[in-house]
């Protein structure tokens, strides 16, 4: 354990998590959009820059917080002018992308944001911050990727075809802070990264809720138990066989 | 992803390319450019046996493919234009030569004249800044070019004919 | 410090005909064949000429050139039609073919050596010092002048540490832009745990301008193996890589028969010299990524990972490729170590000023009379640099400014010409080194344009990750254009200076964070050009095509038809030695005319 200054107080560290994970736990305030639980820092959306003088440095420097490994004694500040200014420009330029957005909006009250004229990206709404392709890979698969460089970058299958990879968990959709994937269901049918799958039916309800191929791949790869359950139904059949434990 | 059942007589072209190298990530950069190099462009199919050659998903490769510039994925002229934008051969006015090409061949950079023997683009900085303007052919480097330069150069490798754009 | 070692004498006659990239894209192969060629046919010369293809020579502006050993004569702008006469007139007979001497254009006299020329009497070449000498492509050129034998002197002498105690004590920094001090960046990867440890070479030159590593990868690649085998000893690697851009042929071309041939030597591989130490280089050729000069992104490529950098808050000296600690330094980094190894630190650091020792190699290009590489110790003034070494402005135009640093870089104006050029000194002013880039600019460069021109650069070359460098350039790049297209406001120059702040603090990498150079540099020095775009609808340049007018003063014009030769959509009238007319409904604004005009007949509104 560390003991780091932050905002003029001192918290405990443990020897190299990250200024956020320290943050997070401590009830600081650090704003981000590419930052999730799940999957840890990436460094993308610059979001959380934070200055930092470590014990030695005569100077402090901007770093950002999600992925800056604490490793000795320091001083930082997450609010200053400097940093306020980077979040309100980060927010302002994000903006342009997801237009009419709620979380957008949000961050751009929250620190003055002016408004740019919007630009049109694909999907529409989308910030890159990465954080569908995370969800897809923790799946186990690997469907879609940050493709093209630049201000042409976009997530995207490959060739913007249906991927054979893809199974329409919708993993990526649930993730996207954004809302910025496309599901779309009717019937028995959903439609994803320009892919049409099969939805079956849950066995309690009948409501459609999963993809046969995510069921199948799901199935070859753990045992789920072979019952067809959305997740609503799941945890209540859960919570019945609990009651019946109990008592 | 769909792929082309003509693209499949190259199977064996293909494989003999990829196998050359180790399957392993490392030798991804070196095995498309290999590929780029014999077919002027990167198949669809070469992508996904890269893919499962290396042991990446097809997602990854077309990532690598679609960042590098080195990479097409659609087939390019037989005859390649580049000019170069460096910052030399900018402020010698490169894009007077542009001009030049757009009004003989009827294309801009990143396209490619309908009877498939041109394409245009702008490249950086190639390192002869003292010939600036530069102009490169199919590796041919072309100094010093101004737009009537352009025109008869053109017309040596054939661009005399006006071609559509595709 | 000399480095002309002159181990085996050229008593032989020698021709060395220059086949650097610039050289061969004029002729440079035909005029060495044509050579070949016309020897072949004098049987009665007992002993031939040596003729040999070089690296670049630098003097770009005057290739191909040649040059006649052991008389030290050189010979400009040789076609293969004036081979014959040189074989016959000046090797045969000793008589100078005087219309292919360099005519000096203040003296008028002719110079029979390129060494008495302004623009090499004031270089002092230690990373160049074989270009131009030797064929690249033979181990045995460089062995003769010297080379591997700092390698022997410091595997069969030396211990590691020691060979990290001399470049420190050298007081060498990174040629590549970060001006890193090379020697700490050993030993922080000698310190380091795990292994095993690498080594590489960065050849992924990218600032649109700058050719002063693929001169060095082309002209004289056993240096840049040399000094990587040196660093590796050093660091205690055991694999070495050299990056090479994609776009450089040629210098994948040599630096492969180069490794080939150091391994069959024995410099390379297991056991080197008898020793027990081993090391051997793979070339890895680029995929076209300006961002991949980036460390991290470079790594990132090696691995086979597209060239996105990550945070650096944990050096590659401590985890690099594949997370081993890993040395990168750039080609003309490594080109110098040979030299200090062999030479020793003290020699080394006498040279240059007190921050930044030894020499630095410059491409210096744009609108000045001598284009070319130049080597000279830190400490020059950019004004014996463009002056006296590169004559000056072109067609005596007059000086602008001069771009250093690349797109990371920014604009120097006449005001500070008399700055010298070191890593400190020019930072102060806004600009940095970098890798070398010196781009002269006259009064017929827009700096608005300019400043343009790098971000349109950047926005292909960014690799996207990170918010601040992929939406501030794509901000950036929307203002600069609208004000170049004279839809600008006042407004923008505070939205484009709020951005950059933001830009060069919170960008993930040195791509990002130094992309506003160039906006806020020429905001810094050419403000008023700004101004004059955004509230007169004015270019001052005459580039801006949508804020350009022309017309052709007639008191000035004396019809001599060569606008009108020029003008792509036939805009210009006028007889032959008449007053000539533009035509304002068929002119395109491009400027042709008006930069063709030798008479500065042709004015704007």
């Amino acid at each position: 354990m560390m003991k780091i200054n932050v905002n003029g107080q001192l918290r405990e560290a443990h020897a190299g998590e990250s200024i956020l994970d320290l943050c997070r736990r401590e009830g600081i305030l650090i704003p981000t959009f590419c930052y999730h639980q799940a999957f840890g820092g990436q460094g993308a959306c610059r979001m959380c820059m934070v200055e930092i003088r470590e014990e030695g440095q005569s100077r402090s420097r901007m770093v950002a917080a999600c992925t800056y490994p604490l490793t000795k004694p320091a001083e930082i500040t997450t609010e200053s002018e400097q940093i306020l200014r980077i979040r309100r420009t980060i927010a302002m330029l994000l903006a342009r992308r997801a237009d009419n957005n709620p979380l957008l909006e949000e961050m751009c009250q929250n620190y003055g944001a002016l408004r740019l004229p919007a630009i049109s990206v694909e999907p529409a709404n989308c910030i890159l911050c990465g954080l569908c392709i995370h969800a897809c890979t923790e799946m186990g698969k690997s469907a879609i990727w940050s493709m093209f460089r630049g201000v042409d970058k976009r997530i995207a299958t490959p060739y913007d075809e249906a991927s054979d990879e893809c199974m329409g968990c919708a993993a990526c959709a649930r993730v996207c802070p954004t809302q910025a994937i496309k599901v779309e269901e009717e019937g028995a049918v959903r439609r994803i990264w320009n892919k049409s799958f099969a939805l079956v039916a849950c066995t309690r309800c009948g409501k459609p809720y999963a993809t046969s191929d995510e069921l199948d791949y799901l199935h070859q790869h753990g045992d789920f138990g072979q019952e067809k359950l959305c997740e609503a139904c799941r945890k209540k059949m859960l919570a019945a066989s609990m009651q019946t434990f109990q008592a | 992803m769909q792929i082309d059942a003509k693209e499949y007589e190259n199977a064996s072209a293909y494989k003999s390319l990829i196998e050359a190298y180790a399957g392993k990530p490392e030798y991804l950069l070196a095995i498309m450019q290999d590929i780029q190099k014999q077919y002027n462009y990167l198949p669809r199919l070469a992508i996904t046996m890269i893919a499962a050659h290396v042991g990446l998903p097809v997602s990854r490769v077309y990532a690598m493919a679609s960042f590098y510039k080195a990479f097409s994925l659609a087939p390019k002229g037989r005859f390649v234009i580049r000019v170069c934008d460096g910052t030399a051969c900018h402020i010698k006015n490169s894009e007077t030569l542009l001009d030049q090409i757009a009004k003989q061949l009827q294309v801009r950079p990143g396209e490619t004249t309908a009877d498939g023997l041109f394409s245009v683009e702008t490249v950086n900085c190639l390192g002869a800044c003292a010939l600036a303007p530069v102009m490169v052919i199919n590796g041919k480097v072309y100094g010093k070019v101004n737009r009537s330069d352009v025109e008869r150069i053109i017309k040596e490798y054939g661009g005399a004919e006006r071609c559509k754009l595709r | 410090m000399q480095t002309e070692i002159n181990l085996g004498s050229h008593d032989r006659q020698t021709v060395l005909v220059c086949c650097g990239t610039g050289c061969t894209a004029n002729g440079g192969r035909e005029v060495f064949k044509a050579f070949s060629q016309s020897l072949q046919d004098h049987p009665e010369i007992e002993v031939l000429p040596v003729v040999k293809a070089t690296g670049c020579n630098g003097w770009c502006e005057k290739g191909p050139l040649v040059r006649l050993l052991p008389k030290d004569i050189t010979y400009c702008s040789v076609a293969p039609a004036d081979v014959n006469e040189i074989v016959n007139k000046t090797l045969l007979e000793g008589v100078l073919v005087k219309r292919l001497l360099y005519r000096d254009p203040v003296s008028k006299e002719h110079l029979t050596s390129h060494h008495l020329t302004d623009f090499y009497r004031k270089q002092h070449k230690i990373a160049l010092r074989n270009i131009g000498e030797i064929d690249p492509g033979q181990i045995d050129d460089y062995v003769q002048r010297g080379g591997y034998q700092a390698l022997q002197k410091a595997l069969l002498g030396m211990k590691g540490q020691e060979v990290i105690d001399i470049i420190t004590a050298s007081g060498l920094r990174g040629r590549g832009g970060g001006g890193f001090p090379s020697g700490q960046k050993w030993q922080a990867c000698r310190n380091a745990s795990g292994s095993p440890k690498y080594i590489i070479c960065n050849g992924d030159e990218g600032d649109p301008g700058a050719f002063m590593d693929r001169s060095i990868m082309e002209g004289d690649p056993h240096t840049v193996i040399e000094g990587m085998i040196l660093g590796a000893y050093a660091a205690g690697a055991a694999h070495g890589y050299i990056y090479v851009r994609d776009e450089y042929d040629l210098a994948v071309q040599y630096l492969r028969k180069a490794i080939n041939d150091a391994r069959q030597r024995g410099y390379l591989g297991s056991n080197i010299l008898n020793t027990d130490f081993s090391f051997d280089i793979d070339l890895v050729r680029g995929g076209g990524a300006f961002v991949c000069g980036e460390e991290t992104a470079l790594i990132a490529s090696i691995e086979g990972r597209v060239g996105e950098p990550h945070d650096k808050y944990i050096f590659p000296t401590e985890k690099g490729l594949w997370g081993k600690p890993t040395v990168i330094n750039n080609v003309e980094t490594w080109a110098n170590v040979p030299v200090i190894m062999l030479h020793g630190a003290e020699a080394f650091a006498a040279i240059g000023t007190d921050n930044s020792k030894g020499t630095k190699v410059f491409s210096l290009v744009g609108k000045v009379v001598n284009t070319g590489l130049v080597e000279v110790p830190m400490g020059t003034t950019l004004r014996e640099i463009i002056y006296e070494i590169g004559g000056g402005v072109l067609k005596k135009r007059s000086f602008k400014a001069v771009q250093t640093g690349g797109p990371s870089g920014g604009c120097i104006p006449a005001a500070l010409l008399d700055l010298p050029i070191d890593f400190d000194s020019l930072t102060e002013a806004g600009s940095m080194m970098g890798s070398g880039g010196l781009i002269v600019m006259d009064d017929h460069t827009c700096m608005v344009e300019v400043a343009r021109y790098y971000v349109s650069f950047l926005a292909g070359e960014s690799c996207g990750k990170c918010t601040p460098c992929r939406e501030g350039i794509r901000a950036l790049l929307e203002i600069l254009t609208r004000i170049c297209e004279g839809q600008g406001s006042i407004e923008d120059l505070d939205l484009l200076e709020d951005i950059s702040v933001t830009m060069q603090q919170a960008s993930l990498c040195a791509l990002g964070r130094t992309a506003p150079n160039p906006v806020l540099s020429t905001l810094r020095y050419f403000r008023n050009e700004y101004l004059e775009h955004i509230e007169q609808h004015r270019c001052p340049a005459g580039v801006c095509r949508a804020l350009s007018v022309f017309y052709i003063d007639p008191e000035i014009c004396n019809g001599c038809g060569m606008c009108a030769r020029h003008c792509s959509v036939n805009a210009i009238q006028g007889e032959k030695k008449q007053v000539h007319v533009i035509d304002e409904s068929k002119c395109i604004h491009c400027g042709e005319c008006y930069r063709q005009c030798a008479f500065d007949a042709i004015k704007l509104r």
